[in-house]
């Protein structure tokens, strides 16, 4: 008999399929693991069990029967506890009313009985007594908490529900050892009362350390359940990654480090910093250096502390041979730095204003302007427009009134107008239209020919193996592995991504 | 027909169209009120509106909920100031402006630091420095008026000076010159609109942000003072709290002038016909003989009009 199980469930957005098809079967007592990279469909899924997504097709049975599950509330109706990757924690409340939050206990049907709730509470916080660290207890605002923490609390918010079957989406990433093993022998306990666990990490020795049997999602498609017992990480990793896993990236659109620029655009010594720690590489002029790894595993944090936009506790950056570690972003752009994001909602986009006005103001203060004559900026803003193949009508237009594909390619012509030495790209095609993408690499190692020293962050693998020289390779903050010529094979930036930190 | 109806609802177009209207009401009301001679005195009014509300425009263009409170302060502080500094002799007109002007730019650099350093919201922050001001008032006064305008300022404010025209509203021409140079032709002055209107990312342009914003609220400051200086030529010596209603009409100018509260957007040519449309108001309410408390109400009435017509479906905090 199966706790839980899912025939041929799918879910499109629009166009875009998120879920072709999803089987899944999870029997009691087991920890059911479910792996796929980013974007392959896992959270999809989760959230067709718990509720908060409705399924196009398919069939959800629990305890062998057919069940509809119209939301969140008949979810939980139905016996099914999710924990949220996105923690789902009211931060001016305490830690037990959190704890209790989906289901208070009421007395007279109107008065929340608080005896009740704090006796609730107290059974899953002495759970975790001895690993939670100074400044947990029951009466603690959740705001006031450190990550860990709170991760603990959703936990035991999750734990609260005492569900049949319980969802854990990428439960432990920020908890410590200690922490991961106390969770661990609660799993243990809660498999032995028969209830059934989906459990999501990304860390291989994790999955290998609880899980039963896994379920390898890839492109929106469940592809197969094995055993992790008859299996090994390799296996896991090559189903993941699908076909033509190992073969090296092809040479010929990454251009090779000319030989006469072997001198270093940037060098990065031990930087150590929020987010990532002990950092230390070097970008020779005319190449471009791969941040890979899964997502938020430090590389974007590393790329705004060395742009100077979040502070670094330790090491040393220096650009041309001289010491650079900027103060500020108006710091690092004067010593040549540029740095592109891709959240252009919130750190490019200047709205409302005139097209115009997004290219310029690198140039304002590189070139230490104080008059914007339009004429003159024209003869400059052009020729950087030009080249990302930006459409636009008119310079003096509002920038909204551009596709956000074109709005992206006007936030990089800013940074073109005067070539900088560094080019650093925060995941920099985030949302943006396939044409736009492909113009924007082409123009990435046109820069890089002409001697820049690149750093590229990007949440698609492709856009990795397509275009680095070198990728080092993320996991919890440090880097784990360095991925040159032909060993940058898919197979082989996901093994570095998974394996344990 | 689009176009025209476009065009209509320009906050610009207006405000001109109001100034119009409310001018034929006024004359027709009082026969006239729209006279030369009053039309003169009436600009004479508002370029002293128009001036305090060019360092409230800046101010709140530069956004984060960006608001000088304290300007009625500084014009009552500046006018005692420059009361005292000449004491009636044209020789002391320079001192004197210099003395407002430091003033201004001082009380301004403390609003900015409270705002940037301290992190203190800016409503709340000039609000206290209006409570500070209005109590440095009291001590330094003591009650008493005192100082008086030199012949030269009240000549400068009062009398014609070229073509029949008094020298504060040329004065004002060229602020209004000045400001949409800046606003429109500077680095700083799009460096405001980018602050205003995307601060972080302004950050990440290498904007130094908190810099722009105290330079802002020193802006703002010095304005209040020439303001202050032409008000004591205007009425010859300083009263108490001469300065007060600046607060609330020079706001309603930025704002009626198609200036957005959320900051990045608007400009000073608009705020300068709402200058003078709050003139004219000001003026028709003083006509059927509606007392100072009464004129108040109708401001603040406004205020809430405007934001109900220009902020429908904008967040504040946008």
């Amino acid at each position: 008999m199966s706790k839980l199980r899912l025939n041929g469930v799918s879910k499109a957005y629009g166009a875009t399929l998120a879920l072709r098809r999803g089987d899944l079967e999870i029997a009691g007592g087991e920890v059911h693991v479910l792996m796929g990279s980013n974007g392959s469909g896992k959270s999809t899924l989760c959230k067709i069990i718990a509720g908060s997504v409705r399924p196009d097709a398919g069939q959800i049975l629990i305890d062998d029967k057919p069940v509809s599950i119209s939301g969140p509330q008949s979810a939980r109706a139905a016996g099914i506890g999710i924990f949220y990757q996105e923690l789902s924690l009211a931060s001016h409340r305490s830690v037990e009313e959190n704890i209790c939050l989906s289901a208070l206990p009421v007395k007279g049907g109107l008065f929340v009985d608080r005896a009740a709730l704090k006796a609730r509470a107290a059974r899953y916080i002495a759970l975790f007594a001895e690993v939670a660290g100074e400044g947990f207890h029951a009466e603690a605002l959740v705001g006031n908490l450190r990550a860990d923490q709170r991760q603990l609390v959703e936990i035991m918010k999750a734990l609260a529900s005492e569900a049949p079957i319980l969802i854990f989406d990428e439960p432990t990433s920020a908890l410590d050892r200690a922490q991961v093993d106390r969770f661990f022998e609660i799993l243990r306990g809660l498999k032995a009362q028969g209830r059934g666990i989906i459990f999501i990490s990304h860390r291989m020795d994790e999955i290998t350390a609880i899980g039963d049997r896994v379920t390898i999602i890839r492109d929106g498609e469940t592809i197969e359940t094995l055993k992790l017992s008859e299996t090994d990480p390799g296996t896991v990793i090559r189903l993941m990654v699908g076909g033509a896993s190992d073969m090296p990236s092809a040479r010929s659109s990454a251009p090779a480090v000319a030989a006469t620029q072997e001198e270093a655009a940037m060098s990065v010594r031990k930087l150590t910093g929020k987010g990532f720690r002990d950092i230390s590489f070097e970008v020779a002029r005319g190449e471009i250096l791969g941040l890979g790894g899964l997502h938020g595993q430090g590389q974007s944090a590393l790329l705004r502390a060395i742009f100077g936009a979040s502070t670094v506790t330790s090491g040393e950056v220096t650009i041309g041979g001289e010491r650079y570690n900027a103060k500020s972003p108006r710091d690092a752009i004067r010593r040549g730095c540029a740095y592109v994001s891709g959240d252009r909602g919130r750190d490019g986009v200047i709205s409302g204003r005139p097209i115009i006005e997004n290219v310029t103001p690198i140039h304002y203060l590189r070139d230490r302007l104080m008059i914007a004559r339009p004429s003159s900026l024209r003869d400059k803003a052009m020729p950087a427009l030009e080249a990302m193949h930006t459409k636009f009508a008119s310079l003096f237009h509002p920038i909204n009134s551009l596709s956000g594909g074109n709005q992206q390619k006007v936030i990089i012509a800013r940074w073109l107008i005067d070539r900088p030495d560094v080019l650093l790209l925060d995941d920099p095609t985030k949302g943006i239209d396939l044409q736009a993408k492909s113009d924007l690499f082409a123009l990435i190692r046109e820069l890089a020919g002409e001697g820049l020293g690149i750093l590229l962050y990007s949440s698609e693998d492709a856009e990795l193996l397509g275009n680095a020289n070198r990728i080092l390779v993320f996991n919890g903050g440090s880097v784990t592995r360095e991925l040159t010529g032909d060993d940058r094979t898919r197979y082989n930036l996901y093994q570095a991504a998974y394996e344990a930190a | 027909m689009r176009s025209v109806a476009l065009f209509l609802k320009q906050p610009l177009v207006v405000a001109l169209v109001l100034i119009v209207a409310l001018l034929y009401l006024g004359e027709s009301l009082s026969p006239g009120f729209a006279s030369a001679d009053q039309i003169l005195r009436l600009l004479i009014v508002a370029s002293l509106l128009g001036i305090v509300a060019a360092g409230q425009n800046v101010v709140i263009l530069g956004g984060r909920e960006g608001i000088d409170l304290s300007v009625g302060g500084v014009v009552s502080l500046s006018a005692i100031i420059a009361g005292n500094v000449m004491n009636g002799a044209d020789s002391g007109i320079l001192p004197a402006v210099l003395a407002c002007l430091l003033a201004g730019a001082f009380f301004g650099l403390l609003n900015g630091l409270g705002i940037t350093l301290l992190r203190i919201p800016p409503l709340v922050m000039t609000l206290g420095m209006l409570g500070v001001l209005q109590g440095l008032l009291v001590v330094i006064r003591n009650g008493i008026p005192s100082g008086r305008a030199a012949p030269g300022l009240s000549a400068f404010v009062t009398q014609p000076l070229v073509l029949g025209v008094p020298g504060i509203i040329w004065l004002w021409i060229a602020i209004g010159v000045f400001m949409a140079f800046m606003l429109n032709r500077t680095v700083f002055g799009h460096r405001i609109y980018a602050i205003g209107s995307n601060e972080h990312a302004a950050y990440m342009a290498g904007v130094p942000v908190r810099l722009m914003r105290i330079g802002l609220f020193m802006i703002s400051g010095m304005f209040a003072a020439i303001a202050g200086l032409c008000l004591l030529g205007y009425s010859g010596s300083s009263f108490a709290n001469v300065g007060e209603q600046y607060m609330l009409s020079s706001i309603i100018a930025v704002v009626f002038g198609g200036t957005s509260l959320a900051g990045g957007k608007g400009g000073y040519t608009g705020t300068m016909a709402g200058a003078l449309l709050l003139v004219i108001l000001q003026g028709i309410l003083t006509t059927v003989n509606i007392d100072e408390s009464g004129r108040q109400m109708v401001f603040g009435a406004t205020l809430l009009l405007l934001m109900l017509f220009y902020g429908r479906g904008r967040a504040m905090r946008a």
